[in-house]
């Protein structure tokens, strides 16, 4: 499903974000990346999900080769790809609703089949009757969740999460880990980036270390 | 198929709800454009009226030839044979007096004046076409005719119609080059306007993007947006100057009563009209290709 081949990132101004990474991650796998801080897990799985390129070695998503492919190629390849993003990226002038459906907007969805597809996203993730709410009016562990919702609503093959627990109280925080592994029970390849332990112990999967931008180990929970 | 049209769909009707938003800024922007389209129609307008009302005079060079009244129809024979007789001369043409009084009391208003005379004041007459307008050689023709026995009047009066034609001409490329820099400026003004609505959208654009956006579709609503105001600017441009028209229309019939059927205001007509709206269109695209393009790749260098 994924496979990086002596990967490096360097970003304008000299920053080495990562150096010689090579690992795999299966189809329907999960696959944990941890890491402290400035380690390179969240440039990693960006450009897992495409939205950046690797500066050497090469990163290989559903059999294409994301280095090789053209910018109209990489945002199609991107759209059957949930990302959850560590800031959320929700969009504040917008309802949650709208938030959610906006993968299915860009894709083309017929109105009738967004709108059920977004109920059905919101109700997977315990948001069904907030549709109409603004995210400044939802809690950090709500605009989390919103986010996943609009991560899945694709039905995407595979799930991509920077820190999805990072910003959350341990309640939360195991609702949002037992919802990934309910995704990745029905098949879903999930990558996700944490250094919270008991996530890591609850999600019981695969971990990839990276440390200074290198693979530090490979070890199975 | 049907995903490119909902695609389509959605990105018009996205353009439109964003144009009914902010009403008083996208009036505002539809008549400034349409103000700037207006202009270089207006002038199409005047000059297709002047050209309209000089094509009622005759352009090739010519010289009228008036006997003196007392001229008999030999006299008019032998001025004939002394005109054909001059190289430059390409043909002759006799016009009779009473044929002259015909054509001026169907002509003109002075019907019943005229009819109220007891003779006919107007002489016999020669109209003579030049294969020359050399000004030294017409005015030598026009001095040696007017020597002629029974000759009374030589007039080279197409002198002014050749100048009004030059002037038509002129006009013309002055009208180009005016609708050109306006063009330009209509496509300036939507391209601004456009790239400070990319602006104001940046965040929802920079996220469509991350969850699969081409460019094409971000592109889009604001292609349709583009299109929109270009068609209302032309709407409104053709308004004000069929209005310009009606107007000038009214005050010639009111000022020049007698003149109102050689002074009259052409209007642009079907074909024309569909040009102003078709070029609209076209600038208002690329106004907004330009716009978006060049924001697009700045959000592009910032990431």
């Amino acid at each position: 499903m994924i496979r990086f081949s002596a990967v490096a990132k360097r970003y304008p101004g000299g920053l080495e974000a990562l150096r010689g990474v090579s690992f795999e991650v299966g189809e329907g796998e999960m696959v944990a990346v941890t890491g402290p801080s400035g380690a390179g897990k969240s440039t990693l799985l960006k450009l897992a999900a495409g939205i950046e390129r690797a500066s050497a070695g090469s990163v290989v998503v559903q059999g294409q080769n994301v280095g090789a492919l053209g910018e109209s190629a990489l945002a199609i390849l991107r759209r059957r790809i949930g990302f959850v993003f560590q800031d959320h990226k929700l969009l504040f002038d917008r309802n949650a609703f709208e938030n959610v459906a906006l993968p299915l907007r860009v894709s083309g969805f017929p109105g009738h089949e967004a709108a059920r597809r977004v109920r059905a996203a919101l109700d997977k993730v315990g948001l069904l009757g907030r549709e109409k709410a603004m995210p400044v009016a939802l809690s950090g562990g709500e605009q989390q969740r919103l986010c996943i919702a609009r991560a899945i609503v694709n039905r995407p093959m595979m799930l991509v999460a920077d820190e999805p627990t990072g910003s959350l109280d341990a309640d939360y925080a195991r609702a949002i880990v037992d919802l990934f592994a309910s995704f990745h029970q029905v098949g879903v390849t999930v990558l996700l980036a944490t250094h919270d332990e008991a996530s890591l112990v609850r999600l019981g999967c695969r971990r990839v270390a990276l440390a200074a931008g290198a693979l530090a180990l490979g070890e199975t929970a | 198929m049907r995903r490119a049209l909902r695609l389509h769909l959605h990105a018009l009707s996205d353009a439109l709800r964003r144009t009914a938003a902010q009403p008083l800024a996208s009036l505002f922007s539809i008549l400034v454009l349409g103000a700037a389209i207006a202009l270089p129609v207006v002038a199409a307008m005047v000059l297709d009226s002047a050209i309209a009302t000089g094509a009622g005079f005759d352009m090739e060079p010519h010289v009228s030839v008036y006997l003196t009244l007392d001229a008999t129809t030999d006299d008019a024979k032998r001025v004939e044979q002394a005109l054909r007789a001059q190289p430059d001369v390409a043909a002759v043409s006799f016009v009779p007096r009473a044929q002259a009084l015909a054509e001026l009391q169907s002509r003109t208003h002075l019907a019943e004046l005229l009819a109220a005379l007891d003779r006919n004041p107007l002489p016999d007459a020669f109209t003579v076409r030049l294969r020359t307008s050399d000004a030294a050689r017409v005015e030598a023709a026009r001095s040696q005719w007017s020597r002629l026995p029974k000759v009374d009047q030589v007039v080279a009066d197409f002198e002014w119609s050749r100048r009004l034609a030059q002037w038509a001409r002129l006009g013309e490329r002055i009208l180009l080059a005016i609708a050109l820099l306006l063009a330009a400026a209509m496509a300036f003004i939507v391209a601004h306007l456009i790239r400070l609505q990319v602006l104001t959208r940046r965040e929802e654009i920079e996220v469509s993007q991350l969850i699969g956006a081409t460019a094409a579709d971000v592109r889009r609503p604001f292609l349709y947006h583009g299109a929109i105001q270009g068609l209302l600017a032309s709407a409104v441009a053709l308004a004000l100057a069929l209005a310009f028209g009606a107007w000038v229309t009214h005050q010639l019939s009111v000022l020049t009563p007698n003149y109102a059927a050689e002074l009259k205001v052409v209007f642009p007509g079907p074909i024309e009209r569909v040009i102003v709206v078709g070029i609209a269109l076209i600038l208002g695209l690329l106004g907004a290709w330009a716009g978006v393009s060049s924001q697009l790749r700045r959000f592009a260098a910032d990431r």
